[in-house]
């Protein structure tokens, strides 16, 4: 459904991303794990076209999408408006949640239908209500997000993303700043859409996404895929990465 | 003491009045002696002589039916003159109402009589009389300080919002330009501003009303301000705030409209809360622009009645501006910040 070709990122020197080739097919759950500074978010960004790449394809569908070059060979993003289509289509769920302070948790859900896809307040408020019912957070709808939990506010941000009907969500670390009671609460949210069949990529250091949904688990270091598997592989006493094997100590 | 050399003048003049009188033959030559007591008494009042020439001032009597009573007037005249300057005012008010007593609109004497009854009231009972009296115009005037305010605080923050939008937009050279504009109008004075717009523009070809003036100065000035705080206050959102509000699809001007501007306004409210209190102060300044507002008519009824309480009641007023200004922008911040968890 979504390629990425030999991605790269750098930040000056530093190469975040480096040669990274992803395919995601539909119904997938991809599970990336790896150290901090690896360059997992800034992938996961790249898909969502909130980082620019240097250099690379992302295909959608077959065709490459998201960018053009320019006279001199580089890569240059698509108007605004061809990415924001792209990007409602693309959702993402952020370590630390961003929802938006001054609206109520049914406003943040409703807010990218109204105004991303121009529905009606009826239509948006419909969509949202059931959103958080599944969410589990219709009792907070008139609730701001400073009087909510960390795993309600994650829940509502994951709300907020299915409000806008993705093809592909991507996961940010979705419970790296939830205090350890309340990482069951959204772990439990996000695998109730997997089971749904969501398209998923989810960057994380919690094992338990990898053990219970992902179809494949890669393992990311210094900007490069350096093992590829499904969760069994990962796990295993075969396992014989050196480096994936020293990091899976240290989580485990 | 006085009292008799008063009696004995009112006889003097009484007397002298029958002799006149009775002595009808004699009247051209009693005036020429009017007309010699008066040069003789002016004489002994230039030389200093007050209570002499009083004496004679007073021997002039009364004018008769169809008499010239010109002599008459001026003794009185010079007679309450020299009362008032010795501090002696019912003397001097005596004197002025027999002059209007035969001559009701004689101005003079109306003046001098004003001026006595003036000096007779205490300095502080006249001050507060002044106070009741000038309230009026330091309300109306005050009426156009508000008015001032009222278009910059409208003005102002429109075009502050602008320009802020405008300095962190990627655009360089619109960046540049706005940056100019703050850098020009912020480091400036107000007041060297407002000269430039009112006197410095007509020899360009443009003349504007003090009134045109004033807004665009105070408008000018203050959206620079305004500007930066705004600047701030968007710089202040976390970047995770545009980063989601794009991850779900909306363009720039989206975010901006509907997450990162909404964000600012709680923020927004304690700074120009304190800017808008500078600029009640500051319209004070357009007062050098031939605009009547509340300093400038302080400032001229001060001049007029050197009534030192006059600028206490324009300090009251402007007084009462700030505090309703800061008691609305408190109740303001707590309304704008009911999202906050404290």
């Amino acid at each position: 459904m979504i390629e990425l070709v030999d991605v790269v990122k750098r930040f000056g020197d530093f190469t975040a991303v480096d040669k990274v080739s992803l395919n995601i097919n539909k119904g997938e759950k991809i599970v990336i794990i790896g150290p901090s500074g690896s360059g997992k978010t800034t992938l996961l960004k790249m898909i969502n076209f909130l980082q620019k790449m240097d250099s690379g394809k992302i295909l959608m569908e077959g065709k490459e999408v998201g960018y053009h070059r320019d006279a001199k060979g580089r890569l240059v993003l698509e108007k605004q408006e061809v990415i924001c289509k792209l990007r409602s289509e693309i959702c993402m769920v952020f370590q630390h949640f961003y929802l938006f302070p001054h609206m109520t948790a049914l406003q943040n859900v409703m807010e990218g239908p109204m105004t991303v896809k121009k529905q009606s307040r009826e239509e948006a408020r419909e969509i949202a209500m059931d959103l958080l019912g599944k969410v589990g957070l219709l009792d907070k709808k008139d609730v701001y997000p400073a009087f909510l939990s960390g795993g309600q506010k994650q829940r509502v941000a994951i709300a907020r993303a299915l409000a806008m009907k993705p093809m592909l969500m991507l996961f940010d670390e979705p419970t790296s700043a939830l205090d350890p009671e309340l990482v069951g609460e959204v772990f439990n949210t996000i695998k109730a859409l997997a089971l749904e069949g969501m398209t998923m990529v989810i960057v994380t250091h919690q094992m338990g996404f990898a053990r219970e949904m992902a179809d494949r688990v890669i393992f990311m270091d210094n900007g490069r895929f350096i093992f590829e598997g499904d969760s069994q592989d990962v796990f295993s006493d075969r396992m014989d990465n050196p480096r994936v094997k020293a990091f899976l100590d240290k989580v485990l | 003491m006085e009292v008799a050399r008063y009696k004995l003048g009112v006889a003097l003049a009484t007397l002298s009045f029958l002799v006149l009188t009775l002595f009808a033959p004699c009247v051209i030559a009693a005036q020429a002696d009017r007309y010699e007591i008066l040069a003789e008494a002016t004489r002994l009042a230039n030389e200093g002589d007050f209570a002499g020439a009083l004496e004679l001032f007073h021997q002039v009597p009364a004018p008769g039916e169809n008499e010239d009573g010109g002599v008459f007037v001026r003794s009185r005249m010079e007679a309450a003159k020299i009362y008032f300057s010795m501090d002696r005012y019912p003397e001097s008010a005596r004197m002025c109402g027999e002059i209007l007593a035969i001559y009701p609109d004689n101005l003079e004497a109306q003046n001098l009589l004003r001026q006595v009854k003036a000096a007779q009231t205490p300095r502080w009972v006249r001050f507060l009389k002044d106070l009741k009296t000038y309230l009026p115009t330091l309300l109306k005037a005050s009426g156009m300080t508000l008015v001032l305010v009222v278009i910059t605080m409208i003005v102002s923050p429109v075009m502050g919002l602008f320009i802020a939008l405008g300095r962190i937009s990627r655009i360089r050279s619109l960046s540049s330009l706005f940056w100019c504009y703050i850098w020009i109008f912020r480091g400036t004075p107000l007041l060297l501003q407002l000269f430039f717009i009112y006197y410095g523009l007509p020899p360009m070809g443009l003349t504007l009303e003090p009134f045109t003036a004033a807004v665009l100065g105070l408008g000018l000035n203050y959206s620079a301000y305004l500007a930066e705080i705004i600047r701030g206050a968007i710089e202040s959102i976390d970047p995770g705030q545009m980063e989601a509000a794009k991850s779900i699809g909306m363009t720039y001007w989206q975010a901006m409209r509907k997450i990162i501007v909404p964000q600012t306004y709680k923020r927004l409210v304690p700074p120009v809360g304190n800017e808008f209190i500078a600029l009640i102060k500051d319209t004070a300044l357009v007062s050098t622009i031939a605009m009547v507002e509340l300093m400038r008519a302080a400032d001229q009824i001060f001049n007029a009645t050197f009534n030192i309480f006059i600028l206490v009641q324009a300090a009251i007023i402007y007084l009462v501006f700030t505090s309703i200004f800061t008691v609305s922008f408190k109740k303001l911040e707590d309304r704008l910040g009911v999202y906050e968890n404290r």
